[in-house]
């Protein structure tokens, strides 16, 4: 999965909100943890005054009871000794507070423990003391060492209070210290995850915002697929069709029902399409699917559907089975109306079957033909030597003469036979191309033509030439036609020469060629200096039986350059000519270059 | 001077054909015995009628009625008793096809008729004094069409 995918995965937007909602309660923890400890914080503030303020209380009520002790030991009036008495009962309301604040500080305890000694202690002295001075009403030795132990009870009782208000307030600060350090971190802890989370949820929102802009894009684009494909089909005759594998569910688009002439409203059932197939193709369908069910591969049916109208159409279903994104199997296909083009094609296949067999035909008479003819005409030609060996001598001068006619003109035919035997083997192209050395080829033309070379005392130049895929016997005929044709038509009394060359073009160059310009071409040229043509036959001379010359001054059949022409386009070349009369004319051969 | 005729056999159908491979053989001074048979039905009866010379060339024409010369040449070939005999195709065509063909077949050499009466004469006596102990033995597809 490429990042961008993990990217707009639903997956990753599911994430998000998980860690979102993760953060959340982070925070909320968070929060109540540092609330709870402000709060204790201040319980403890609470506890530590309360604790001092009942212990000042509670000294202030120990001072009262000793003042009012003093006051009635000096004046004797009983009335300074109503904080005494009170004093016993505030004490032991303010121990009651302090036991039950202490409750959860042995320390304090033991404190605690030692002071309510000491206060008890001291109420002893003082009653001791008291209960002196009521009765001699004179301070005695006894009465004054009362007063001091009272006294030093009294400091110890006041030492013991600062200890535990000293204990408390360090108490206090220490709790604060923790709480101060354990907090201490939470706003800024607080304030990062916010800012996070914060960056998280805008993200998120920037996110679902594009996905929420590409998938109204995607509607926008798919709406408009779906108006193409709609109209394609009208104007296609096809319809297309999915086929749920896990549900068994067949859907057809909307033309379906229009390409088997239904009108109705209903979607289509699969049941109601196939009662509309030819019951002779009913058979072709399940095959079909069968196919592509069990080899997973497109696969294609061909079938007749007869019309609600009755009329008989061909149609074509191709199927391929897809994967969703959910992984369901689905069988999506086409089915189109191919009747236009199955009853064009089989005319067409009739039309090319005819022509074919018309092809076939004219070959063959062609070569049967020649061949038959060669028969009657070899008999003769034997009767003739026969004749000539034997009976000349018995014919008068003019039945010699007359039976000479005969002679040349047997000959004649026996050429244009088999002139024409082999230009109808040039017709069948069932010979096999092979990679050929054409200056083979052409050295084969030149041995063959060697006693006319000579005769004529001719002289051939030529460029070398390249290895072709050709049929060989046929491109070897090409040449010693060619150059037999320069030769046959050379000037009298001027020893012929022709010229050879080899070019590999660009079709662009060549005016014949602009179908396939990046097409590239050997062309080959045979220059000669014989006779020449006005070049207004220049087509005409590679017509079959066309000839420029009368026969009695240059025999021919007016076969030779046909069969020239033909094996150049059975090459898929062409070959063209160009004649200066009296100067000479020039051949050129394109045959194509297959790289 | 050898002694024992060559016992030639000429199966063809047309009788101007069947004149001049007659009169060529009574022209070459080699001593021949020559039968003919007019079409490839008449040669196989020929070839089986009991207590017969077989011959040691058979000419076969190729283009016959009723059984062509092609035919004959099968049939001749999966014959034991025909194993000696030296086949030559003796026809009009030149085809590529037929030379192949019957050369596939077994035949030894094939002739194309001449147009002209002395070179028949001379292509038939260049054909009997083959050495076909050496032609039968080394079958050769490129002297197997045989031209002056």
């Amino acid at each position: 999965m490429r990042l961008k995918d993990i990217f707009t995965s639903a997956i990753f937007l599911k994430s998000i909100f998980a860690l979102s909602l993760f953060i959340l309660v982070i925070i909320s923890a968070i929060s109540y943890k540092h609330n709870s400890s402000l709060t204790r914080a201040k319980e403890d503030l609470i506890h530590s005054y309360s604790v001092r303020n009942e212990l000042e209380l509670l000294h202030s009520y120990m001072k009262d009871a000793e003042t009012g002790q003093r006051g009635f030991i000096i004046s004797n009036d009983s009335s300074f000794l109503a904080p005494y008495l009170g004093a016993r009962k505030n004490v032991n309301r303010s121990f009651f507070i302090l036991k039950k604040l202490a409750v959860n500080n042995k320390k304090q305890q033991i404190n605690l423990d030692t002071l309510y000694d000491l206060v008890n202690l001291k109420f002893l002295y003082l009653a001791k003391t008291l209960n002196a001075v009521s009765e001699t009403k004179t301070i005695d030795s006894a009465t004054t060492l009362n007063l001091l132990q009272g006294k030093m009870v009294m400091d110890r009782i006041r030492g013991r209070i600062n200890t535990m208000i000293e204990i408390e307030k360090i108490d206090l600060k220490n709790k604060q210290e923790r709480m101060e350090s354990a907090i201490s971190f939470t706003p800024l802890f607080t304030f990062l995850l916010l800012i996070f989370s914060l960056f998280v949820f805008i993200a998120s929102y920037i996110k679902i915002n594009n996905n929420i802009m590409v998938l109204e894009d995607s509607n926008a684009q798919l709406m408009l697929s779906t108006a193409s494909i709609r109209h394609a089909e009208k104007i296609g005759n096809f319809s297309t069709w999915h086929w749920d594998l896990t549900t068994n569910e067949i859907t057809f688009s909307e033309n379906q029902k229009a390409l088997l002439g239904v009108e109705t409203n209903a979607p289509l059932k699969i049941a109601q399409f196939l009662s509309f197939v030819h019951p002779d193709d009913k058979h072709l369908i399940e095959e079909g699917t069968k196919k592509v069910l069990m080899h997973k591969l497109t696969s294609s049916s061909f079938f007749r559907i007869i019309r609600k109208d009755g009329k008989i159409r061909y149609f074509k279903s191709i199927g391929k089975i897809v994967t969703d994104q959910s992984g369901k199997k689905i069988l999506i296909g086409i089915n189109t109306d191919i009747t236009e083009q199955h009853l064009e094609s089989l005319s067409l296949e009739e039309r090319n079957k005819e022509l074919e067999q018309s092809n076939k035909e004219l070959a063959s008479f062609n070569y049967v033909a020649s061949h038959d003819l060669q028969e009657p005409l070899r008999i003769i030609q034997t009767y003739i030597s026969r004749i000539e060996e034997k009976e000349i001598d018995t014919l008068t001068s003019t039945g010699q003469d007359y039976f000479e006619r005969i002679k040349s003109s047997a000959n004649r035919m026996q050429i244009l036979i088999n002139d024409l035997l082999l230009f109808s083997r040039t017709n069948k192209f069932e010979k096999v191309v092979e990679a050929t050395s054409l200056n083979e080829l052409l050295e084969n033309a030149l041995i063959e033509l060697s006693p006319t070379i000579e005769d004529k005392n001719a002289t051939i130049e030529h460029d070398e030439l390249p290895e072709l895929k050709v049929v060989p016997f046929q491109m070897q005929q090409l040449f010693i036609n060619l150059l037999n044709n320069s030769l046959k038509y050379s000037k009298k009394g001027v020893a012929p020469v022709i010229k050879i060359k080899c070019e590999l073009v660009f079709a662009q160059d060549v005016p014949e060629l602009k179908a396939d310009p990046l097409k590239q071409f050997f062309k080959i040229t045979f220059t000669d200096n014989g006779l020449g043509f006005e070049q207004q036959y220049a087509d005409n001379i590679f017509v079959l039986f066309k000839r420029l010359h009368h026969k009695n001054e240059y025999p021919g059949t007016g076969i030779g350059l046909s069969i020239c022409k033909k094996i150049a386009e059975n090459h898929s070349g062409f070959i063209r000519a160009l004649g200066i009369p009296d100067e000479g004319a020039t051949f050129t051969l394109y045959l194509p270059y297959l790289s | 001077m050898q002694t024992d005729p060559i016992y030639v056999l000429l199966a063809d159908d047309d009788v101007d054909d069947r004149l001049f491979f007659k009169e060529a053989f009574e022209e070459i001074k080699i001593k021949t015995e020559v039968q003919i048979v007019k079409d490839g039905m008449e040669l196989m009866n020929h070839l089986c009628k009991p207590g017969i010379n077989l011959p040691h060339i058979l000419f076969l024409d190729l283009n016959m009625p009723r059984k062509t010369g092609m035919e004959c040449l099968v049939e001749i070939k999966t014959m034991e008793q025909f194993k000696d005999i030296a086949i030559v195709i003796y026809s009009t065509s030149a085809s590529e096809q037929d030379i192949e063909q019957t050369f596939v077949n077994g035949a030894n050499v094939y002739i194309k008729k001449p147009n002209d009466f002395n070179t028949l004469k001379k292509i038939l006596s260049e054909v009997i004094t083959i050495n076909w102990q050496y032609h039968t033995s080394g079958l050769d597809r490129d002297n197997f069409l045989l031209s002056l």
